[in-house]
């Protein structure tokens, strides 16, 4: 399921399969040296390209990738060797590999599948580690399959070459093999995972907050992207014939990660962008490495020049254009922007947010949470009905932030209970408790920066319980813009909006999952009079036409006061007071909180 | 038993090393989030100039300060010059720029230097051995444990009672806040690099006298078990990283001491897998990094 519609995706993968297939052409008349290294960019763009998939949509790089070709290439090679042959050089490979003889095809999809199943296990831990720690996990990974390669001897021939693979990757298959895998890794950035992997790469708390189950969605592209990788892998045993397991090592690692990183990892122009740019210079380093004449005057033979030039480039492209030389846009959202509005219906026929049917109340139980020996929220109990706006309010430090983080489920209470009707929520995760109708927004706003106000809404709406349509998740994108009134700003960038505009994109995209309860963490903050003023009557009408609880925690008093039809105060983490605006004003304990001890004396007095 | 002393002292001195390293990684990761690829080249550097010491003449007491001061010299020049141009761009672009660092550097040792690797003329006194009662310690592996407690101490002391130590952590902790209070960032980064590199530099010189030779790609291995050990004890976490160190160096030495004859062609893979079951269990390290998780939101 795609997030943008087809025509414009036709385009977008048309394209680059018609140059791949043009390339193939030239390469395929001209032949000799031209043919082998288009070839070889053929296979190398395709797993730059599979790679591309998992580190750009994630944000996470990887150098694990490499096993996976390696793990294929080998399957696929034991798979399709002939009985005869594999009897001479493996005579220890275990009788059911040994009797087995598969055609290129069939060997193809098994190695494919094994790779993929390899990655799921593997995914398993890397899931588990954040950032940097699972690139490292999966460098380690890189280090255990090598290992592993090498030590099953039997199998393997270990780390001498194993040879005699047949020899069935000319350039039309590798031209293939490129082609699937780019038209996937386009496909899979505007599909509904990539959407939503790409906005928990750009924040991962909002993510979650906003009901997207990351660790799934992880997991989908690295074992999409271990497929693909996989797919080279197999294209590449076929066209080498031999290989040891140096070939899927650092060194080629290295060498397609620059490609990736040169290009730009996010996008698959970037992909194509590196592959290219990286095969052309290192072939012209190549010559420049023998020695060469130039207008007379003989170069000497330096070792290692591409190595070193190709070094270089990438310092430079990191000091000018850290996103890489394509940038963080694919080629046709540059060149074809028109093609992808897309029109919602107007005026009556325009899509509504429905209103909230929800009937039961959210209640916090005395719920509690410790920062080492800090207890920023002491046994506060708190509850928010339907149809109603309560204020939360206290000094800076009080622990209210902490607690919408406690029922939002952003942190883990260190004890009490939150439920939402007869459903209890502590222990679940934060993506669950989204779905289940509990939005919010963050103080310190937490947009999905690179990604368009419409996707930033989107990626959201798409996780509203029970699960609906695409097109469902549009319109009530669309509707969550329209209320906000910023639809006119959907295809800006989140992060070139102002100040007032990105607090309403975030409301919107709370609104988008169609909640039961909203909660707003500072929504005034940084806002005008007349900004401020037009913020209440919204929030009201969200209250009055949607039927929804708001739990509103701000610093501006007149406001809370104005706005909430209950107030509740804390102060040191404990709940101080509660009640009615004015009612809660004129509580000493509030005024003491606020203003101290002897200024209330002094008023006193 | 005396079997397993003797391995138990030769994890002791690998691990320490891997410690040392593990550390230096977690120095500049807590000050700037930056994996740094190129710390293993620091290592090689510090190996070189040992080995020209020694085909000059320079008594090895001298040389040794020199190998860590070329380290040192080379850690703050690399920040100087490659990474500080993208100080303020992702982990990804850090970790790709000094990926890159690390391969120039490489072939530029291989083309100036060698390509082979090259014996280090090292005391004598430093393969003898050491009886304790029955069995034998060499006295390599005394002065490896040695230099890592000293180094640990000192390490501590730096980061606890000197102001610049002090501007570290709190840079650690948090980085604009930290340079509000007036904490000069260019001087925080600097000497962490400084420090890394010395650390570096002394590890460099205990994996030497293990060995005694060097070769182009010698800082790539003992960098490579560092990262798995500073992510086994935890990322940017100090402690971790020395615990990570050492409990991998114990992994690896165990694993090829007392694993069936059968299986020492997978003591790699099997060390990485006691590794990765670690991290299943604690997925943040041993002894995650405080500040770890605690993000604002």
């Amino acid at each position: 399921m795609t997030v943008l519609p087809w025509r414009f995706l036709a385009i977008a993968v048309l394209v680059p399969v018609l140059l791949v297939i043009a390339a193939a052409m030239v390469g395929a008349n001209v032949g000799g040296g031209v043919e082998r290294t288009l070839i070889v960019f053929f296979i190398n763009l395709a797993a730059v390209a599979g790679m591309g998939l998992y580190c750009g949509n994630s944000g996470i790089l990887s150098f694990g990738h490499l096993s996976f070709m390696g793990i294929a290439a080998y399957t696929s090679a034991i798979l399709s060797l002939p009985v005869a042959m594999k009897n001479m050089t493996l005579p220890n490979l275990p009788p059911v590999l040994a009797a087995i003889h598969l055609d290129f095809v069939l060997a193809l999809l098994v190695a494919i599948a094994f790779s993929m199943l390899v990655a799921y296990v593997a995914g398993l831990v890397i899931a588990r580690l954040e950032g940097a720690a699972a690139t490292i996990a999966t460098l380690a990974l890189l280090i255990i399959v090598h290992g592993v390669i090498i030590g099953a001897r039997d199998i393997t021939r270990g780390s001498q070459s194993f040879f005699g693979v047949p020899r069935e990757t000319d350039i039309w298959v590798a031209a293939a093999v490129c082609a699937v895998a780019l038209v996937i890794v386009r496909l899979f950035r505007d599909s509904v995972p990539g959407l939503k992997l790409r906005a928990a790469r750009e924040d991962l708390i909002a993510a979650k907050a906003n009901g997207i189950g990351v660790k799934h969605e992880r997991m989908l592209a690295w074992v999409l992207s271990a497929g693909l990788v996989a797919l080279a892998g197999v294209a590449l045993g076929h066209f080498l014939g031999a290989f040891s397991p140096k070939k899927f090592y650092f060194h080629d690692t290295f060498a397609l990660l620059a490609m990736l990183i040169v290009g730009g990892m996010t996008t698959m122009t970037g992909a194509v962008v590196g592959a290219v740019s990286i095969t052309l210079v290192s072939e012209i380093l190549r010559r420049l490495e023998g020695g060469i004449d130039l207008f007379g005057y003989q170069l000497p033979e330096v070792f290692g020049t591409t190595q070193i030039g190709i070094g270089l480039i990438i310092l430079l492209v990191m000091f000018r254009r850290s996103d890489g030389l394509a940038g963080l846009d694919e080629w046709d959202e540059r060149l074809l922007p028109w093609l992808f509005r897309r029109k919602m219906p107007e005026g009556d026929d325009a899509p509504k947010l429905a209103a909230t049917k929800n009937e039961d109340t959210l209640v916090a139980d005395t719920v509690t949470k410790r920062f080492a020996g800090l207890i920023a929220v002491d046994k506060v109990s708190l509850s928010l009905a339907p149809g109603e706006i309560v204020g939360l309010i206290g000094p800076n430090g009080s622990g209210k932030t902490t607690l919408l983080n406690l029922i939002s489920g952003v942190l883990p209470a260190t004890s009490g209970v939150v439920t939402k009707g007869d459903t209890v929520i502590t222990d679940m995760p934060a993506h669950r408790i989204a779905g289940l109708g509990i939005a919010r927004t963050f103080q310190n706003i937490r947009l999905f920066r690179t990604l368009s106000v419409r996707q930033n809404v989107l990626a959201a709406a798409l996780n509203a319980w029970p699960k609906r349509s695409v097109a469902e998740a549009e319109a009530a994108s669309a509707a969550a813009l329209d209320w906000m009134g910023i639809a006119d700003k959907a295809e800006s960038k989140a992060n070139t909006l102002s100040y007032g505009d990105q607090r309403r994109v975030e409301i919107a995209r709370a609104l988008a999952l169609e909640p039961d309860f909203l909660f707003l963490d500072e929504p005034a903050a940084g806002m005008n009079r007349e900004e401020t003023d037009a913020l209440m009557e919204t929030l009201r009408k969200l209250r009055d036409t949607l039927g929804l609880g708001l739990l509103v925690v701000d610093h501006d008093l007149p406001l809370i006061v104005r706005l909430c039809d209950r107030v509740v105060v804390l102060n040191e983490g404990k709940l101080i007071a509660e009640g009615a605006p004015g009612d809660v004003q004129k509580n000493p304990d509030v005024i003491t909180a606020y203003l101290g001890r002897k200024r209330q004396d002094d008023i006193a007095a | 038993m005396e079997l397993f002393l003797q391995q138990t002292v030769n994890a002791v001195a690998l691990g320490g090393t891997y410690a040392l390293l593990a550390l230096g990684l977690a120095i500049v990761f807590s000050v700037m989030g930056m994996i740094n690829f190129a710390h293993g080249e620091l290592m090689t550097i510090s190996g070189y100039t040992l080995m020209y010491c020694g085909i000059a003449g320079v008594p090895f007491v001298i040389s040794v300060p020199l190998a860590i001061l070329a380290a040192i010299l080379a850690a703050v020049l690399m920040e100087r010059i490659a990474f500080r141009p993208v100080r303020n761009a992702s982990g990804a672009t850090m970790l790709v720029t000094s990926f890159a660092v690390a391969t120039i550097l490489q072939i530029l040792f291989q083309n100036l230097i060698a390509t082979r690797s090259k014996p280090v003329a090292l005391p004598e006194g430093l393969a003898q051995s050491v009886a304790f009662g029955d069995f034998l310690i060499g006295v390599n592996k005394l002065a490896a444990i040695g230099a890592t407690i000293v180094m640990l101490i000192f390490l501590n002391w730096f980061l606890k009672r000197t102001s610049v130590g002090i501007a570290m952590r709190a840079a650690a902790e948090d980085f604009p806040v930290a340079r509000l209070m007036g904490v000069r960032a260019n001087a925080v980064i600097a000497g962490a690099f400084a420090l890394s590199g010395l650390l570096a530099g002394v590890a460099s010189v205990l994996w030497v006298s293990q060995r005694a030779s060097v070769d182009p790609l010698m800082g790539f291995v003992p960098v490579l078990k560092a990262f798995i050990a500073s992510i086994l004890g935890g990322l940017g976490s100090l402690t971790g990283a020395v615990a990570g160190g050492f409990l991998l160096g114990f992994i690896e030495i165990y694993s090829t001491a007392f694993l069936p004859e059968s299986l020492q062609e997978f003591k790699e893979p099997i060390g990485l897998a006691v590794v990765v079951l670690v991290l299943l269990w604690r997925p943040n390290g041993l002894i995650p990094s405080a500040n770890f998780g605690t993000e604002k939101v």
